[in-house]
């Protein structure tokens, strides 16, 4: 069972905050092109797709973020009008899958009303979702019930989970970005199903739509901050007795910490995180949230960076009230799905840009069969595991540019980078500085991958480069 | 050995389509029905071989399959067959003429890694009339041949056409020996069917892809029994090293070869067998016992040709003897007598096989361990490099340390009220159990003995779901015993001395 985004096809309306909410919905019509990952200079083949969105305060429309991810045109379209308005996303929020636009035409927004956004609705309320959905050119709405609330991945990041809410009230490719409406305000944003149910849609509720909405009023996006911790339950009445715990169901174990992200600076493993913020916490990670049991994160997910969470646990036998400040958001460029254009620097024909999940990704569905080990490792394990021998962006040579300086390389691609000329590759600037300070005859480069060594003559390599760009139609070296 | 790349040895589909085969040739008959008696009909016995099957998931549960395959009669006393399917063995007999009665056999002597074996029987009558084979010595490299082998009571008699002679992975072994490859139309072989010419063995089969048939050529065999037959017993030895081609001229020119490209570069250890010290990685590898290495690592064998340089680990040495290296290293060339180290499944991080004894494992409290195996992989099936869980099969890519030899897997944990709260954890790398490093499943036992204040400390790799559990040393040995009971598991522990 996966998860699946529901764009592709169209969505929303507007509506003046009474009886009308299909007419702040708008239908999204983009254009998007996405990098090859593998060829970083190049560039798939333009796509047409679709989505919706809503008008919120401020004449913005909101939408997911995946909806307009590597958008070159963005088109909105009014209700029931069909005149177009180029628009642009000025916020993008690709871990909550949220995008405000703005229109370059401000004429867009006349006679249109803000949708309100509502509270967490109540399970087995009834909702209904706006959207240009699959199977039609005009506003479409489906009427469904709350089924239940619970902390989600989501699917557009992969590695994030937060608060989401199920209906079935259908949800359809073109629904992305739609609003769904219960007593005429936002209950959520439309955004994903999962294969392998029926009748069961997706949308990112208001308690996550808000803090996109906050984090952004300065005018910067800093996304959804991560407290940097493995929790688990503790139902073992051995380990809790162990810990001098009550036989009880409160607390949940710190289970492992992030080095580099708040949580470590306070907490310590084995640490039981007895109440975050109001919530009381259960020894299965679950809270108690507008009435809803759902994970422990969804309490995290209401502080924005910067803010401190007050958490009662309980250490070494007594309870401790300490305060955690949210930092940034995980690191995660290893992890992928940062949503800009891959870095990359080529020299003597050989291509190297950053190993990321959606570098992996851009191999295909079953793009694990396509990677070797060595880069799975690397992107998912390596960092917990030898943290001392993680590197903040391990480089990949993703392909060779064919030429007569490099073609008795052996390795053709999609390995690893250890060393080049002595220094270790902990980032692409070190891949640049190691070429163009060199005053080797050969440029030596060590493979993760089974140690395997490849050289390059200097000299013959440099003269060769702009060749090989030429050869290739690559305007730019480098892209950094 | 080469990029130390191993492809599952014992695909299980391969028994499902070759027992298919079978059953169809069975029931068709099949061409080249004898005309007359042919002498080979004295030296070619059909072996029965019922040996146990372990369940790695429930590693006291087992069952017993059998398998028929062929034999040779290698001299008095003596039949000759590959050593696949003769695991574990707890039954083998022996049949001459394709009929008749069935004989005990024993084994006289195994080597899996040449994957061969020699079984033999009191049975005087058995003997009566059978002729030991002469070994085509050395192999022929081109032309017709024969694969033969008893079905129906008949001696099949199929012809071949020899491909070509190649050095290839021992079917169960990661050691590499001179492998005769033989074009046939024949189905289902690969179960030591006898290849001869000319009146002679050319090879025993060990496999079969398409109309390609894989079998073990004569001089190997020849190599395989004096070794075997040695006193002291040989063991055949590999190469414990990691090269690459060498047909890039700027790699050769940093590594200040001088003169014309040749050799191959070593770039790294293979396991941790080797500890001599006497190969560095960019080592550029000239020669190997005279032979020049070129840059595809190929050298000229006055027998058969082009071969790659790993057969020089198998041809004439055993492990322990030495082998003479050229080497280029630091613009010098000098050399140095490379001690063969052992084949032995277990100088690698998850052994290629467990042989001969019952799975290992220990119950403690309901928790499940084993050590980390590629028999246990293979409880995925034959795609278990795609399908068993990543962690796991990343392993079979790391290599053994002084500090950490091998893996030890938490692996299921059978329910009970002791261990509430973990029946969800499955398949975990054991990093510690009460502060003690985890390697073997000794270290396991000799951990559990050692409790901490009343507890066992039990910890997990980091990037695992889980890191840590806690069990309560007192009462561990009684929900032991409840879920013996509970779930049917005849021994607590089953723990093989190294």
């Amino acid at each position: 069972m996966f998860r699946r985004l529901f764009f592709g096809l169209l969505l929303t309306c507007a509506a003046v905050a009474g009886a009308e909410p299909e007419k702040s919905v708008v239908r999204i019509t983009t254009f998007t092109q996405q990098p090859v990952f593998d060829a970083p200079w190049r560039f798939e083949s333009v796509r047409r797709a679709s989505g919706s969105g809503f008008v919120i305060r401020g004449k913005r429309i909101l939408t997911n973020a995946h909806v307009v991810s590597w958008a070159r045109q963005l088109v909105v379209y009014r209700y029931q009008d069909p005149r177009p308005y180029l628009a642009r996303p000025i916020f993008i929020g690709h871990d909550c899958d949220l995008a405000v636009l703005e229109v370059e035409n401000p004429d867009f927004f006349e006679g249109m009303e803000a949708l309100e956004i509502g509270e967490l609705p109540k399970v087995r309320s009834t909702v209904v979702t706006y959207g240009y959905p699959a199977g039609g050119e005009q506003i479409s709405y489906t009427k469904g019930v709350v089924s239940r609330v619970e902390v989600q991945a989501y699917a557009h990041i992969g590695n994030r989970a937060f608060l989401a809410v199920q209906t079935d009230a259908a949800i359809n490719p073109g629904n992305s970005g739609g609003p769904v409406i219960q007593d005429d305000k936002v209950a959520g944003v439309a955004f994903q199903g999962m294969s392998g149910l029926e009748n069961a849609g997706f949308f990112i509720p208001q308690p996550v739509i808000q803090h996109f909405l906050r984090d952004v009023e300065d005018g910067k996006l800093d996304g959804i901050p991560e407290l940097g911790l493995r929790l688990v339950a503790l139902q073992n009445q051995t380990y809790r007795k162990f810990l001098g715990l009550p036989d009880n169901d409160l607390g949940a174990r710190v289970d492992y910490l992030y080095p580099e992200l708040s949580a470590a600076k306070v907490l310590r493993p084995d640490d039981v995180l007895l109440q975050a913020g109001a919530y009381p916490i259960a020894s299965d990670c679950t809270i108690i949230y507008q009435g809803n049991r759902v994970n422990v994160s969804a309490a995290f997910g209401e502080y924005q960076r910067g803010e401190a969470m007050p958490l009662k646990l309980w250490r070494q036998g007594r309870e401790t009230n300490v305060s955690v400040t949210f930092g940034s958001k995980r690191l995660d460029q290893a992890e992928g799905n940062q949503y800009v254009l891959p870095r990359y620097y080529i020299f003597g024909g050989l291509v190297f840009t950053p190993l990321s999940l959606d570098y992996l990704r851009s191999f295909g569905a079953n793009w694990a069969d396509a990677t070797s080990a060595e880069l799975r490792y690397e992107l998912f394990f390596r960092r917990m595991e030898t943290p001392d021998k993680a590197r903040p962006e391990p480089i990949v040579l993703a392909t060779i540019l064919s030429h007569d300086v490099n073609a008795n390389f052996s390795i053709r691609g999609r390995a690893l980078i250890d060393s080049i000329n002595g220094i270790r590759i902990e980032k692409m600037e070190d891949v640049v500085r190691a070429f163009e300070s060199s005053t080797n005859a050969q440029d030596a480069i060590e493979f993760v991958t089974q140690h395997n060594l490849e050289c390059l003559n200097h000299a013959e390599a440099k003269a060769a480069n702009a060749g090989i760009l030429s050869n290739n139609n690559i305007k730019q070296d480098r892209r950094l | 050995m080469r990029f130390f790349q191993r492809t599952g040895i014992r695909e299980f589909w391969r028994v499902a389509v070759i027992a298919a085969a079978w059953l169809a040739i069975g029931q068709s008959g099949f061409a080249g029905a004898k005309a007359e008696r042919s002498p080979w009909e004295d030296s070619i016995v059909t072996v029965e071989v019922t040996r146990r099957q372990y369940d790695f998931i429930q590693p006291w549960t087992q069952r017993n399959e059998t398998y028929k395959k062929q034999g040779v009669v290698l001299g008095p006393n003596q039949i000759l067959t590959t050593a696949d399917y003769l695991n574990d063995l707890s039954l083998a007999r022996l049949q001459k003429n394709g009929r008749g009665p069935w004989v005990g056999a024993t084994l006289a002597w195994i080597d899996y890694h040449a994957d061969l074996a020699v079984l033999t029987t009191t049975n005087a009558e058995f003997w009566r009339g059978l002729k030991t084979v002469s070994l085509a010595d050395p192999a022929p490299t081109a032309g017709s041949l024969q694969i033969m082998r008893w079905r129906n009571g008949n001696l099949e008699n199929r012809k071949g056409e020899i491909a070509r002679l190649a050095v290839r992975r021992s079917r169960l072994s990661f050691i590499e020996h001179l492998t005769l490859e033989v074009d046939s139309e024949i189905n289902g072989a690969g179960w030591s069917e006898a290849v001869t010419i000319g009146g002679k063995l050319a090879g025993l089969t060990t496999s079969q892809d398409g109309n390609n048939c894989l079998a073990i050529p004569a001089p190997f065999i020849k190599f395989a029994v004096q070794g075997a037959t040695s006193n002291p017993r040989r063991q055949m030895g590999f190469f414990d090293f990691v090269w690459q081609k060498a047909e890039n001229p700027a790699t050769l020119a940093q590594l200040k070869l001088t003169g014309e490209p040749r050799g191959v570069i070593i770039i790294d250890k293979a396991s941790g067998a080797d500890k001599s010290g006497l190969l560095k990685p960019k080592d550029i590898l000239l020669q190997i016992e005279g032979f020049k290495i070129d840059t595809d690592g190929n050298y000229t064998d006055p027998n058969y040709g082009q071969l790659l340089l790993e057969n020089l680990s198998t041809r004439g040495k055993y492990a322990g003897d030495k082998v003479r290296l050229t080497l280029w290293r630091d613009g010098q060339q000098l050399e140095v007598a490379y001690p063969l180290p052992r084949a032995e499944y277990n100088v690698e991080m998850v052994p290629e096989e467990v042989f001969d004894q019952a799975p290992e494992y220990l119950v403690a409290g309901g928790l499940v361990f084993e050590p980390l195996s590629e028999p246990f992989l293979r409880s995925w099936g034959a795609e278990w490099k795609r399908k068993a869980p990543f962690r796991l099969t990343y392993f079979d890519q790391e290599k053994p340390s002084e500090e950490r030899p091998a893996r030890v897997l938490l692996t299921i944990v059978l329910p009970d009220p002791f261990n509430l709260g973990y029946q969800d954890y499955r398949f975990l790398p054991v990093d510690k159990v009460n502060g003690k490093i985890i390697s073997r499943m000794p270290d396991l036992v000799a951990a559990f003995q050692q409790p901490q204040n009343g507890y066992h400390h039990l910890e997990f790799g980091p990037g695992e779901s889980v890191r840590t559990m806690i069990l309560e040393a007192a009462s561990t040995e009684a929900a032991t015993r409840r879920v013996m009971e509970k779930y049917g598991v005849p021994k607590e522990k089953v723990i093989n001395q190294p």
